[in-house]
């Protein structure tokens, strides 16, 4: 009797069906692309564009339309304001980002220390800052750092969006060291034991051995948490930063007319959109260049 | 050994997050730090129209910018604007980031002991109900869902002491939304504020039919200690009362002319007639 081909994601025997059929259709459908097939598609923020003008009709008939400059008007109006505040955005993102990761990649290598006291050091920073919400740090660093540091010569402004960016910083680099523990420890110990075998040193072994293993390993890992830092910078407009959360409230104070909120609300939603998406998009790429093949 | 090493390290740890640093500006006097620098800082509301608001370029205006603009003036500084909210505004004033705070905020003696509060107080406002339901005194709110901003002192009283239930939303454009979308039968907030959105059309046929409670004093603030800039405030204030700035920029705002800014503009006429000479 010829048996039916196994395919990938597919088997004969009784286990896990539902999910295997599943998973098996997606791969097909990503052969047929001949590429990986994005979760998160160029559609739905064509679904966030339709509900913001849905959004701006509604606000629109509920509106005086004769009295009163249009949603879209209105929205075109203070652009220039909003977008000043979403640069704010991206410019936290991208340094808590920069922080995070030089430091808490520093912080995962002190986690496979051999020396006890690092690595419990490290350990217990890492628990500490992964498990603590990141409002309470963002409060913390917002008054507990000073405004200015008097250095006796000169005095360095600290202006709220850099309190606010070490703020996010901090749970960024628990994340991170947690992504560069957790990828050397992925490595199978034959990778150790075989470099051992060669007379590597322990850090020739880390840099020339594990480190470049790791890399591919922890890019997918580290471009989502930079996603959702990206969008967890709106969180500083709780405590006062103006990005664009805090100037969509302001704009919307200003402008007193309530059926303004859901309209200005999804442009918000859609610059989001467009700032993540493309980093969705390449990070599943990534993911499915480095899969694993071990 | 493990285990000692294990504590210490844990204590280590934590000492390194306790140990947050604590510097401030270091000033002398305000009003030398105002004229060195040739700026005056001042903290205000920028989400609370028509007291300070954004327009459309992202500069801070409204009456209480207007009134820094004045202070600036007699300093002959420069004038720069710090949005501030409730949460931060005394802290800003605490480090030394602003000189002065004009930020909508209520005199109550907690605060006094925290900042230093100018007398005399430049405006006053209540509590008082937007609604189109009957109600005729407060005790009628009991069990209603009402729409509040977070961190106003008045939800309190007015869910303790009247039995509302309080829904607080972050600005006034939310919890007006969500008062047209009927969410709660009424919103609860300053009465300036609510008599102008009275004379809006988009609000014909909502009323505001309680009396006005907890009428409270609005104090502007210096940090704590600057006596001389405290001073000198003073002697704005009751300038600003004897010239009737406060009930000119209210009509300039479409605001009503508060009781409070009249009171205050009579008590000053007779307290100080040479100045209308």
């Amino acid at each position: 009797m010829k048996r039916a081909p196994v395919f990938h994601g597919e088997t004969d025997l009784p286990v896990l069906l539902p999910a295997a059929r599943r998973l098996a259709r997606r791969a097909e459908r990503e052969r047929l692309a001949g590429g990986p097939l994005p979760r998160l598609k160029a559609r739905h923020g064509l679904w966030l564009l339709a509900i913001l003008l849905l959004s701006a009709g509604v606000a629109q008939a509920q509106a005086d339309a004769q009295v009163k400059e249009s949603v879209i008007t209105a929205i075109f109006k203070w652009m220039p304001v909003l977008l000043q505040g979403f640069i704010f955005n991206i410019a936290i993102s991208f340094l808590a980002m920069v922080i995070g990761t030089a430091v808490g990649a520093v912080l995962g290598l002190m986690q496979i220390s051999l020396l006890p006291p690092v690595r419990f050091g490290s350990w217990f920073v890492t628990q500490f800052f992964r498990n603590a919400p990141w409002l309470v740090l963002l409060f913390f660093c917002m008054f507990l750092l000073p405004f200015e540091f008097d250095l006796g010569f000169a005095t360095i402004p600290f202006p709220d969006w850099v309190k606010a960016t070490i703020g996010l910083a901090l749970p960024v680099m628990a994340n991170v060291s947690e992504i560069v523990r957790g990828a050397v420890q992925s490595l199978p110990s034959g990778q150790w034991e075989a470099a051992e075998s060669l007379a590597f040193s322990r850090r020739q072994t880390l840099w020339e051995i594990i480190l470049p293993q790791c890399v591919k390993r922890m890019l997918p890992p580290w471009m989502n948490l930079y996603a959702i830092l990206t969008m967890a910078t709106v969180l500083a407009s709780i405590v006062g930063v103006s990005e664009m959360m805090t100037q969509t409230g302001r704009a919307l104070a200003a402008e007193n007319r309530p059926e303004l909120l859901i309209p200005f609300y999804s442009f918000v939603l859609i610059c989001f959109f467009a700032y993540c998406y493309p980093i969705a998009v390449w990070t599943r790429r990534l993911e499915r260049r480095y899969q694993v093949k071990l | 050994m493990a285990r000692w090493m294990k504590s210490l390290a844990a204590a280590a740890g934590i000492a390194a997050l306790a140990s947050s640093v604590a510097v401030s500006g270091a000033s002398a006097d305000a009003i030398s730090d105002i004229k060195g620098r040739g700026k005056l800082i001042v903290g205000v509301k920028a989400d609370y129209a028509p007291y300070g608001f954004l327009d459309s370029s992202g500069k801070i205006v409204g009456i209480e910018p207007e009134l820094a603009q004045d202070v600036a003036d007699v300093l002959d500084a420069d004038l720069e604007l710090v949005p501030v909210v409730s949460s931060n505004r005394m802290q800003f004033l605490e480090q030394g980031k602003i000189d002065l705070m004009i930020a909508t905020m209520t005199d109550r003696n907690d605060r006094r002991e925290v900042v230093q509060i100018v007398d005399p107080n430049y405006y006053s406002s209540g509590t008082n109900i937007l609604t189109k339901g009957n109600f005729a005194k407060w005790e009628d709110l009991k069990g209603a869902p009402v729409c509040g901003i977070q961190g106003a002192f008045y939800n309190r009283k007015t869910s303790e002491e009247f039995g509302a239930e309080i829904v607080a939303f972050k600005g006034t454009a939310e919890a007006l939304t969500a008062l047209k979308q009927n969410r709660c039968v009424a919103f609860v907030y300053d009465d300036s504020f609510i008599v102008s959105r009275l004379g809006d059309p988009d609000w014909e046929g909502w009323k505001m039919p309680l009396p006005t409670i907890d009428d409270a004093p609005w104090g502007l603030a210096v940090k704590k200690g600057e006596d001389a800039f405290a001073m000198l405030m003073s002697g704005m204030i009751v300038k600003w009362h004897v010239s009737g700035r406060i009930l000119e920029l209210e009509s300039k705002y479409g605001l009503e002319q508060t009781p409070f800014a009249k009171k205050m503009h009579q008590a000053f006429l007779d307290f100080n007639p040479s100045i209308e000479r």
